[in-house]
C-alpha cells in the first residue's frame, strides 16, 4: 500500500506541475465571477439559478479533470519509457494501477472540494443558504463518481492510448449518465427478448445518476438518510474495485519494449 | 549460495515468428561483473527486460538471487539503468531519488543522506534541486544511474550505460563499476564499448540472434594479443 501511496503522490505532483489544472480553476473562477455579479431585475429567486448554474459547472470541470488525470497516467509512462525505471523497482502491476487510481481520484477529489467552497462562498454572498450535511453528501457521491470514473478510465488507459481512452471514457460515461436512466421508459414501450435484452443493458451498466445530488441541493431538499447513502456508495465502491480489477487484469501480462519509446 | 542471475532454456517469442531469445541459459554469480555483448538485436535488452519483468518469457525460466522474476520482489536487491533513460520530467533530481528510495521501502533521513550521496557521486549537486526537463542527455544519464544506486542493491543492472557519456564521464561509470565490484556487488551490463568491457569485466558473454555464442573470462576468451574487439568481430563472422 506504502508504494501505491508513493505513486499517487506522483500523480499529484506531476498534476499540480501541469498548467492545464490553473487554467481550469481560473475559468471556473471567471465563470463563478460571472454568476456573482448576475443581477436580472433583482429577482431573489436568482441565487437558486446561481446554484443550479454552478454546481452544473463544478460538476463538468470535476468530468473533465478526473477523465483527463485518469487517462493520462499509464500511457504517458509507457510513451516516455519511465514505465521501465517504475517497474523495474519492486513494484507491482496492482500497486501501479492502485496507485494511479488513488492520486487521479484523490487529486481529483481534492479540486471538487475546492470548487464547492468557493461555490458554496458565492451562494451564501449572494444570500442563499444550503444544509451543511446535505452539501457534504452531495461532496461525498461526488467523490464516488470520480472514483468509478477514474477507475474507467484507467481501465480503458491500459489498452489505448491516453486520447482515445479519454474520448471513450467521456462518451461511456455521458451515456451512462444521461441515457441509461431513460432505458426503463423505453423498454416500457417494447416487449419480449427485445425488454429483456434492454434491462440486463440498466442493470448492467453503471448508473452514475446515483451520484448526482444536484437538485437537492438546488431545492434545499431533505439531506439523504444514512441507509441509502451508504448503499450508494458501496455500490460506486463496488463498481470502481471492479473496473480496478479487470485493469489489472488487462495490464498484468502487458510487455514493454522499447519501441515504445 | 543461489546465483545473482540464473536462467534456464529462456526463450522469447514476439508475434510467434520472431525469436528474441533462444533457450539462453545463463549464470552470473554473485560479485561478479558480467558484461553482456552482441550485435544489435541480438537479444540483450530483451534479456535484460525479461529479468526485470517487463516482458514474460514464451518458455523457459529465469531467477535472481533464487527468486523467479515474475514476482515483484525479485527487484528489491536489483538497481536498474535503462539504455535511454527516461525519467520524470516534473520532478527534481533530489525528488526522483527520494521516489525511487520510497519505492523500495526506504524513509526518513537514511533515505535523505543516501540521495545526497550519491547525487554527489554522479556530479550533479549543484543541479539536485532543478527539474529534470532542464537536464542535459549525460545528466539525464547521471540521475538514472543514480537511482539504480538508490536501494544500494546487490544486482545492478545496465543496459548501455555509457552511451550518453563524454569520455570523462565514461571514466566515472567505469569508476563506479569499479568501485561496486569492490564492494562485493554483481554488475550485469551491456555495452557496444568492447574496451570498456575489457577493462571493468570479469567475464563476458556473447549473444547473437538471441543465443548465447561464446563466454569466459576475458583472459580465457582473449589470447595471444588479440583484443575483445578482434575476438568478438571473430566469434561473430
Amino acid at each position: 500500500m506504502i508504494k501505491s501511496i508513493v505513486i499517487a503522490q506522483q500523480v499529484w505532483r506531476e498534476t499540480l506541475r501541469r498548467k492545464d489544472l490553473y487554467v481550469l480553476f481560473i475559468l471556473l473562477l471567471a465563470f463563478f465571477i460571472t454568476l456573482m455579479t448576475l443581477n436580472v431585475f433583482g429577482l431573489k429567486s436568482l441565487v437558486g439559478h446561481i446554484k443550479e448554474i454552478g454546481l452544473l459547472l463544478v460538476w463538468i470541470f470535476c468530468w473533465f479533470l478526473t477523465i483527463g488525470i485518469s487517462t493520462r497516467q499509464l500511457p504517458h509512462e509507457e510513451k516516455s519509457g519511465t514505465i521501465f525505471s517504475l517497474l523495474a523497482k519492486p513494484v507491482g502491476r496492482a500497486e501501479l494501477i492502485i496507485g494511479k487510481w488513488l492520486g487521479a481520484c484523490s487529486m481529483a477529489g481534492l479540486a471538487t472540494l475546492v470548487f464547492y467552497v468557493v461555490l458554496g462562498g458565492i451562494v451564501l454572498a449572494r444570500g442563499g443558504t444550503f444544509s451543511l450535511r446535505l452539501a457534504l453528501e452531495a461532496f461525498l457521491l461526488q467523490c464516488c463518481f470520480i472514483g468509478v470514473l477514474a477507475a474507467l478510465g484507467l481501465l480503458l488507459s491500459t489498452r489505448m492510448n491516453g486520447d482515445a481512452a479519454a474520448t471513450l471514457t467521456a462518451i461511456l460515461s455521458v451515456a451512462a449518465f444521461l441515457i441509461l436512466p431513460q432505458v426503463p421508459q423505453w423498454s416500457a414501450n417494447v416487449v419480449g427478448r427485445q425488454r429483456e435484452i434492454m434491462l440486463a443493458i440498466y442493470y448492467a451498466l453503471p448508473h452514475l445518476e446515483l451520484f448526482d445530488l444536484r437538485q437537492r441541493l438546488v431545492y434545499d431538499w431533505e439531506p439523504l438518510r444514512i441507509e441509502p447513502l451508504g448503499m450508494i456508495l458501496a455500490y460506486g465502491l463496488l463498481v470502481a474495485a471492479m473496473f480496478l480489477v479487470i485493469a489489472w487484469l488487462a495490464y498484468r501480462n502487458k510487455k514493454f519494449s522499447r519501441d515504445i519509446i | 549460495m543461489s546465483s545473482a542471475i540464473e536462467t534456464c532454456e529462456l526463450t522469447v517469442e514476439f508475434h510467434s515468428d520472431v525469436k528474441a531469445l533462444q533457450k539462453l541459459d545463463l549464470r552470473v554469480a554473485q560479485g561478479e561483473v558480467y558484461g553482456f555483448i552482441g550485435p544489435n538485436g541480438a537479444g540483450k535488452t530483451t534479456t535484460m527486460h525479461v529479468l526485470l519483468g517487463f516482458i514474460a518469457a514464451t518458455s523457459g525460466s529465469a531467477s535472481i538471487f533464487g527468486v523467479d522474476v515474475r514476482k515483484s520482489i525479485a527487484r528489491q536487491r536489483i538497481g536498474y539503468m535503462p539504455e535511454h533513460p527516461q525519467t520524470y520530467a516534473f520532478l527534481t533530481g533530489r525528488e526522483l531519488l527520494i521516489m525511487a528510495g520510497r519505492l523500495f521501502g526506504m524513509g526518513g533521513k537514511f533515505l535523505s543522506d543516501r540521495a545526497e550521496e550519491l547525487i554527489e557521486k554522479v556530479g550533479l549537486s549543484e543541479a539536485k534541486n532543478r527539474r529534470i526537463a532542464g537536464y542535459s542527455r549525460g545528466m539525464m544519464q547521471r540521475i538514472a544511474l543514480a537511482q539504480a544506486l538508490i536501494n544500494d542493491p546487490d544486482l545492478v543492472i545496465l543496459d548501455e550505460p555509457t552511451s550518453g557519456f563524454d569520455p570523462i564521464g565514461r571514466i566515472e561509470i567505469r569508476e563506479i563499476i569499479s568501485e561496486l565490484k569492490r564492494a562485493g556487488k554483481t554488475v550485469f551490463f551491456s555495452s557496444h564499448e568492447l574496451s570498456e568491457v575489457e577493462k571493468v569485466c570479469d567475464r563476458v558473454g556473447i549473444i547473437a540472434r538471441g543465443r548465447l555464442v561464446a563466454e569466459g573470462g576475458i583472459s580465457a576468451l582473449v589470447k595471444g594479443g588479440e583484443s575483445l574487439e578482434q575476438y568478438f568481430i571473430r566469434t561473430l563472422s
